[in-house]
């Protein structure tokens, strides 16, 4: 017999209430892993480094009011600014109403310069960017949308517009790979087909996407775009792109602090059922301490076996908690992050396991300590007087 | 206080208390339980502590088995002066020196016969092989070879407690201290035990303090020491 050996029958004495805890702890930690992902994925969103460099610039009063594309010739102008991309949200779908993707009415002309890191830029086929830029009725698409509808370059999407009453039928001429899945989940077609299918927007555009030289720029940018247009007709609101995407976050609330409080919650939880657990079976167990300390094991031998039974128990919760969770990300991968494109990326990163699993074997350990402890100062005369 | 020294006479002492008491405290008030106790027991006795209940004789086969301390006095035992050493020394003393049979006999219920033997070797240092050999020994010694793996739940008390005293002897400590170790069983395996006992003292040359009410079990002893109310009374040599 090793240690382990004696450790494992020790844990395994109640098979039942071991199961159960087991169990307890492996919800528990999926709830964690699965709420802290989401955290980690929405800050991904709002902290993207390739959208340091842009700015976004809309309507003061709202995503749904347009700006006059004359504005765009002002913004071109300012020196710290690179390039500049007219984008409209053109919210289509493909066959089927709940099958939703992205989809942009884009300036095709600025677009690649735009977004080059999120296309692989240097790696497209400049062949397939000039078929792109020659067809009117051209689109590029994600390759992970792509490979989901199963299109390839050459094939014909017909979208239905929901905002604006026009069908685009459009070619597929060029698919881009990003380094990150979720901003394969897009399309962009020429600006121009939707100016020319629905004239209400000819010279009109929801948004400008502005890339700028340097970072620093932002802030004076920023103001000077908005004090220009101020009290005007089309008054504008420029931020940065993390920030005009964390708009869009917050739209669900204070998302932050209630995922931290269920956090919270769950973890006093696992506190009190592990150290309930533990303080039941180790007063079970008072009289075979005190045995074995009779026996010869020193206080603080007959701790650490209790502390590492305590770890073990905890610590299989917690792998098989995290496992369940890096399952259950691909299945919300799979589905919602075709809906929502962010959660394309959502993933039980190495940082979250090791927050569930230090953070749990922590708790297991403190929860362990206390009953542990105490039976190991008991005097050895007491522990064998009591009822085992 | 009694003066008198109680001496067993014989060979060199394993056991020597010197004036040792021992109190235990209920809030404020002193509750005496043993007092000037001057003993002396020789190796390879094999001694019966008897008495009334509450006349200390469990608070002192504590005190020799080293788990219990003394609010005075002093005890040599095994050649150490107990109150000189931690509680951790005092543990790995035990472990060398002192086999334990208790009553009810207290084996781990989730550990085999042959594993629950073996509990105290893996302080020792042994390897896994002479782990092996000794437990075997121990357990062939006590006539339960064919039982090793059975659990305690599949075992009669008698059984048991022969696992118990199997466990208590694989480290070849040189007292073995035992407190009611029949209280629970029928008189035919009560007979057993004892028999058992007897031949440990009597062919290994184990030193047995064993703690009793009951005068068969006591009759197997070489000498019985009485106790009451917390002072030693009188000692008897036993004629078999």
């Amino acid at each position: 017999m090793r240690w382990l050996a004696l450790i494992w029958k020790s844990l395994m004495r109640s098979k039942r209430r071991t199961l159960l805890i087991v169990g307890s702890l492996v919800l528990s930690v999926f709830t964690v892993a699965v709420l802290q992902s989401l955290l980690t994925t929405l800050d991904t969103i709002t902290n993207n480094p390739n959208s340091g460099s842009r700015i976004v610039v809309r309507h003061k009063a709202g995503l749904t009011q347009v700006l006059p594309r004359s504005y765009e010739a002002y913004l071109r102008q300012q020196p710290e600014v690179e390039t500049v991309c007219a984008v409209q949200w053109f919210g289509g779908y493909y066959q089927d109403p709940r099958d939703f993707f992205a989809n942009f009415a884009s300036d095709e002309t600025t677009l690649f310069q735009m977004f080059r890191e999120e296309f692989g830029y240097n790696q497209l086929s400049e062949a397939q960017i000039k078929e792109f830029l020659r067809d009117g009725t051209g689109c590029i698409v994600g390759d992970s949308l792509a490979k989901k509808h199963g299109w390839k370059v050459g094939d014909t999407i017909p979208l239905t517009g929901t905002i604006f009453p026009i069908n685009p039928r459009l070619t597929i001429r060029l698919i881009f790979k990003s380094p990150k899945l979720s901003d394969e989940n897009g399309l962009h077609f020429h600006y121009k087909l939707l100016e020319e299918g629905f004239p209400a927007m000819k010279g009109r555009c929801g948004s400008f996407w502005v890339r700028v030289r340097r970072i620093e720029d932002i802030p004076r940018l920023v103001e000077r775009v908005d004090r220009h247009f101020a009290n005007s007709a089309y008054e504008t609101l420029s931020e940065t792109e993390n920030a005009f995407n964390l708009s869009f976050v917050k739209m669900l609330g204070n998302i932050g602090a209630i995922i931290q409080g269920i956090t919270l919650a769950v973890v006093v939880a696992i506190l009190i059922v592990t150290g309930n657990t533990m303080a039941t079976a180790i007063r079970e167990r008072t009289t075979e301490i005190a045995v074995f300390r009779a026996m010869g094991f020193s206080s603080a031998r007959v701790l650490v076996l209790l502390l590492v039974e305590g770890a073990l128990l905890v610590g299989t919760g917690a792998l098989l908690g995290v496992l369940l969770a890096h399952g259950a990300a691909g299945g919300v991968r799979a589905s919602v992050g075709a809906v929502m494109p962010f959660f394309a990326d959502f993933a039980i990163l190495p940082p979250t396991v090791a927050q569930c699993m230090g953070g749990a074997l922590a708790v297991g350990l403190l929860a362990t300590f206390m009953p542990a402890y105490a039976a190991t100062r008991k005097p050895i005369t007491e522990g064998l007087k009591a009822v085992g | 206080m009694n003066s008198d020294r109680f001496d067993l006479g014989g060979g060199e002492p394993i056991i020597t208390l010197r004036d040792v008491a021992k109190s235990y405290w209920r809030e404020a008030l002193e509750i005496p339980v043993l007092q000037g106790i001057d003993l002396e027991i020789p190796a390879g006795a094999y001694v019966a502590l008897m008495g009334p209940s509450g006349s200390g004789k469990t608070t002192l086969l504590n005190l020799i088995a080293g788990i219990d301390r003394p609010t005075g006095g002093s005890l040599e035992v095994c050649g150490h002066e107990l109150n000189g050493l931690d509680d951790d020394q005092l543990a790995s003393w035990r472990n060398l020196h002192v086999g334990f049979i208790f009553q009810n006999y207290n084996l781990v219920p989730v550990l085999n016969a042959f594993e629950n033997v073996e509990l105290p070797l893996l302080l020792t240092g042994a390897g896994r092989g002479e782990r092996r050999d000794r437990v075997e020994q121990a357990l062939a010694l006590v006539n339960l070879t064919d039982r090793m793996r059975n659990y305690p739940r599949q075992l009669s008390g008698g059984q048991e407690q022969r696992v118990a005293v199997a466990r208590a002897i694989v480290t070849d400590p040189d007292l073995l201290v035992a407190d009611e170790p029949t209280g629970a069983l029928d008189a035919k395996n009560a007979e057993e035990v004892l028999a058992l006992m007897e031949r440990l003292n009597a062919e290994l040359g184990k030193t047995i303090v064993m703690v009793t009410h009951d005068p068969k079990a006591a009759h197997h002893a070489r000498h019985q020491i009485h106790l009451e109310k917390g002072v030693l009374d009188r000692t008897v040599e036993v004629n078999r």
